[in-house]
């Protein structure tokens, strides 16, 4: 269980908020502390109040995946394959390890026919599944997407949450616009102005906004 | 005012880029898989890319007008007054149409990527443009902004618009769809002929489509109009 206790962080004002494992999206408006949210759960920011604790321990002790909102900012080496492979080779594992453990993650995310390509010369959404790639190597407990699926087409975020959903992370925490994307997630968290104003199933959260633009389409037209 | 594609190509590495085509006035919709080369065709459209061959003509376009997929791209100023006015525009108005309001001294990078992208399409959609070229428009908008984008784009009543996007759900009214498949541009057709050309149309579409029903529009309005018709 990821719990978060009191935080007080910029716009956010989280009194309490439990997380159980499986595939969680956050949903809300632009500015409503969904980023702040992410990268507090990721261990990238510490709250100025309030405590996170992941299976009992600080996020800084777990192994989290993390993909920035924008997605240049995941990108610091030349080539996809150096890309992938960097967190293996930060943390020194063997290179014949390095070299099939970066190969396999490239296949299942769909990006094996980039690896010898330049990360600058990637398109948007290329730059976001080698990132999904990259985050993934070290298998980690916790992964977190800052609206990863934003720049993809309907065929990647396929990919994208079938990988998420196959990994051996525990936790996936995500952020979307899209919320066809939400409906299939296991629990919907909404956040406005900072706040958590609706937290539950899917069927729970998404049941209360039928006369918001934040109701799917789909469930809509299938009224 | 008309922006012709004429056996334009173009190639970078493995990637070949081919296109043929007329984009009339009014709006027109690009959808394509992730690297298909929809951002090719934008940034050769607006001009900033030279054609490897072939050529494109702008007929009565006095000004064209890109804005990239990634809103940090374009920032040049400091506080958001500062990159307002690096627009020529006026801050006061563009931060009420954004409603940013109070937040003009702030650092531009201070805001969210979505606040950022409505700052930007608001500087973007105020600025006088003929050809208006909009890579991934609806990216990180939440869906209000998508809305109020939509709205503008139909209101604004002129010139060529071209949306390369992968928005599934909020997209204007549209004249044309165009797709982008493995580096070539696809004509669709005008609407609504084109929406059961549409290969990569949204999966709601598809479903409409599944049951003979063909929307007089992609916007969700027009798509609620035939799915609630048949209900009756």
């Amino acid at each position: 269980m990821i719990a978060l206790s009191t935080i007080h962080h910029g716009v956010l004002n989280i009194p309490s908020l439990q997380i159980p494992p499986g595939s969680t999206a956050i949903i809300g408006p632009n500015g409503s502390g969904k980023t702040t949210l992410l990268k507090i759960i990721a261990g990238i920011t510490s709250p100025h109040q309030g405590s996170v604790v992941i299976d009992g321990k600080s996020p800084a002790a777990i192994n989290t995946g993390w993909l920035n909102e924008y997605p240049d900012r995941n990108l610091l080496f030349g080539t996809v394959s150096d890309e992938i492979a960097s967190p293996l080779r930060f943390r020194h594992d063997p290179c014949p390890d390095v070299g099939g453990r970066v190969e396999s993650v490239a296949q299942d995310a769909g990006v094996s026919h980039l690896l010898g390509r330049l990360t600058r010369d990637l398109s948007g959404g290329e730059k976001v599944l080698v990132s999904l790639a990259t985050a993934m190597v070290t298998r980690p407990l916790v992964l977190v997407l800052d609206e990863s699926d934003s720049h993809l087409d309907p065929v990647s975020s396929s990919t994208l949450s079938r990988l998420t959903r196959n990994s051996q992370a525990l936790y996936v925490i995500w952020c979307t616009q899209d919320m066809e994307m939400a409906t299939r997630a296991d629990q919907v968290i909404l956040l406005e102005g900072g706040f958590v104003t609706r937290s539950g199933t899917p069927q729970e959260v998404f049941s209360q906004l039928s006369g918001d633009c934040l109701y799917p389409l789909s469930w809509r037209l299938s009224c | 005012m008309t922006l012709t594609f004429e056996e334009v190509s173009y190639k970078r590495d493995q990637f070949r880029f081919t296109a043929n085509g007329i984009f009339e006035e009014g709006v027109h919709l690009v959808s394509g898989l992730v690297g298909s080369g929809k951002s090719t065709l934008a940034f050769i459209a607006s001009g900033l890319v030279p054609p490897g061959a072939g050529s494109v003509h702008r007929m009565g376009i006095r000004k064209s007008l890109l804005s990239m997929q990634f809103p940090e791209h374009h920032t040049t100023g400091i506080t958001l007054n500062d990159e307002i006015r690096s627009w020529g525009l006026d801050p006061e108005a563009i931060l009420a149409s954004t409603r940013l309001f109070t937040r003009g001294e702030q650092d531009v990078n201070a805001l969210s990527r979505g606040e950022l992208k409505r700052l930007h399409l608001g500087c973007v959609l105020s600025a006088d443009a003929d050809l208006l070229i909009l890579d991934e428009p609806f990216s990180a908008l939440d869906c209000r902004e998508k809305r109020v984008i939509c709205r503008r784009i139909t209101e604004r009543g002129y010139g060529t618009v071209i949306i390369c996007t992968h928005e599934q759900t909020w997209l204007p009214p549209v004249d044309c769809i165009w797709e982008m498949k493995e580096g070539t541009l696809v004509s669709c057709g005008r609407v609504p002929a084109a929406i059961p050309r549409w290969s990569l149309a949204p999966r709601h579409i598809r479903d409409l489509l599944k049951r003979g029903l063909v929307p007089g529009n992609i916007s969700p309005e027009s798509v609620m109009e035939v799915a609630c018709r048949t209900r009756e």
